[in-house]
């Protein structure tokens, strides 16, 4: 992260921090405009990798973005009742999630809550990953929403 | 300990006063800070052959810059480091070992912040790289957040409260509000955390530190000339860093434990040294819960236990080590952890005023949180 700047000396931009893809995650937001959830998965031992890297970081093989279930339990989380990021500023609180996949064990992706009240979220909730556009136009994010299948 | 540690001490600190807005450059800050380590030993910039410091990029001042603007005419070592909390362990084993490796006799290390760093708020933030892509669009960017994360899941799995964590921020600021230092001096109650407002929840404002302007500086040279210089030599006894899971927070393996969790085995066999050994804990504590953590981690005492071990009186004077005399991140200010080494090396100097621990020999300087840092001991004469 670039340093930053103090709160009281800027006029926060509008818009939520927007991605900058590189050759080792543009699969992932291609695929999320697709509307799918697609991780780096190793092509020889199956490793799932987050962040995605090129090469397998156990085997040193080539590594291709996979289709997951996009379905997973909430390790930890957090709500958010201060405003610290742009694009934010007007939709406090939000509750933020670390989600671990079903796809292996420690596999983990970050991404907002919705569809439930902050007080009802607890760690161990089965939760499913669902998209919506971010504002700004060029992307589309995971969100995730409790699961409406029994675990 | 490793014998060669033996050859270089610490024998000077300095500091600027820790202001919210100093309306002053960093690098005005800096060579404040260095001017004053130096004449805490006696020496000149003409003495000087050694600069180091940290910085996470922007709003610092660099080695050369702030050498060349206390008067140094020919630098000879020059080393930035890239990081913040995690990587201050490294920056002050550097300028060690560059002092007993022979690349230079006097090292000035150094940290800068002004006004143009703050990291709890991150508003102007257009385009996130690197991992930062996949939380950041999700209104998950700066640190308050990532270790609110760590201390959910530590209430999850072992029961930690908020009085918990509000345990730590009260000790820290009842220990401040003895040193004229600090920004944060006023006590607080129980009640004045749990009715401070939310940041990330589970974070409370009391929580977090408290972001200032300020530079810390510090002369390291060898054992030899330390010897002819006018305050008693502060040692390290050994060191250690752990850096996992490429750094990446929401990845670390088991968040209700941090860097330290492979960073004390490592520092304890390499200095023969246990917990118990400990006089002095300057806790790097960025947030409490980074306190709660490393304090499990390091052996202080067992998962889930840090809230009765401050209540009880066991992390201050009279205790089993007084934790952050200085008041910390939390309350003296956020100097990213090198105000931690300045308060380690005036205890074992036994020049801490009313503030001074007996008999202070030994002190364990943690620094960084999450999924990478480090830490150092230091020891007195007496200790090698």
């Amino acid at each position: 992260m670039s340093a930053t700047t103090d709160a009281q000396d800027v006029v926060a931009i509008s818009l939520p921090p927007q991605p900058a893809p590189d050759p080792d995650t543009q699969g992932f937001w291609d695929a999320t405009a697709q509307g799918e959830l697609k991780m780096c998965h190793c092509t020889a031992c199956g490793l799932w990798m987050m962040p995605p890297l090129e090469r397998c970081r156990t085997c040193a093989a080539l590594t291709t973005f996979d289709k997951v279930q996009g379905t997973g339990t909430i390790y930890t989380f957090i709500v958010q009742r201060q405003a610290a990021v742009s694009g934010y500023l007007d939709s406090l609180p939000y509750t933020v999630v670390i989600i671990e996949l079903d796809e292996q064990a420690g596999l983990r992706l970050p991404g907002r809550l919705i569809n439930i009240a902050p007080e009802d979220v607890h760690c161990g909730m089965r939760v499913e990953a669902m998209f919506e556009p971010l504002a700004g136009g060029e992307f589309t994010v995971p969100v995730f929403s409790p699961s409406r299948k029994p675990a | 300990m490793k014998t060669s540690l033996r050859e270089a001490a610490v024998v000077g600190i300095g500091r600027t006063s820790y202001v919210r807005k100093s309306g002053r450059t960093t690098t005005a800050l800096a060579a404040e800070a260095c001017r004053a380590a130096l004449a805490d030993c006696g020496l000149s910039a003409a003495d000087v052959d050694g600069f180091t410091c940290f910085n996470t990029g922007g709003g610092s001042a660099s080695p050369s810059a702030v050498a060349h603007a206390i008067g140094v005419e020919d630098l000879g070592w020059s080393l930035t480091v890239a990081g913040g909390g995690n990587i201050v362990t490294s920056t002050v084993m550097g300028a060690i070992t560059a002092v007993t490796s022979g690349q230079a006799e006097v090292v000035v290390v150094y940290r800068v912040l002004g006004s143009e760093t703050r990291y709890g708020k991150n508003l102007g933030v257009i385009d996130v790289e690197g991992e930062a892509q996949f939380s950041g669009p999700s209104g998950f960017l700066v640190p308050p957040q990532w270790f609110a994360m760590f201390a959910q899941r530590h209430q999850y799995e072992y029961g930690s409260t908020s009085e918990d964590l509000g345990a730590i921020a009260i000790q820290e600021r009842l220990h401040a509000s003895k040193n004229p230092h600090a920004v944060g001096k006023d006590i607080i109650t129980l009640d004045d955390y749990m009715n401070s407002r939310w940041i990330a929840e589970p974070f409370r404002l009391f929580d977090c530190c408290y972001e200032v302007d300020g530079a810390v500086a510090m002369v390291i040279t060898t054992s030899a000339r330390a010897k002819d210089l006018p305050h008693p030599p502060i040692y390290a006894l050994g060191a250690a860093d752990s850096n996992r899971s490429g750094g990446s927070v929401v990845q670390y393996s088991d968040m209700t434990t941090m860097f330290s969790a492979g960073t004390a085995p490592k520092l304890w066999e390499r200095t023969g040294l246990t917990a118990k050994d400990i006089d002095v804990a300057c806790m790097y504590d960025c947030f409490t819960f980074t306190v709660m953590a490393t304090f499990e981690d390091f052996g202080f005492c067992d998962k889930g236990e840090v809230g009765d071990y401050f209540r009880e009186g066991r992390a201050t004077y009279g205790g089993d080590v007084v934790v952050n005399p200085h008041g910390g991140l939390l309350s003296e200010g956020y100097i990213h952890g090198m105000n931690h080494h300045y308060e380690a090396v005036l205890q074992l100097r036994n020049d801490a005023g009313p503030r001074q621990v007996a008999n202070a020999q030994t002190a364990l300087v943690t620094s960084g949180a999450g999924p990478f840092g480090g830490a150092l001991i230091y020891g007195t004469e007496a200790t090698l």
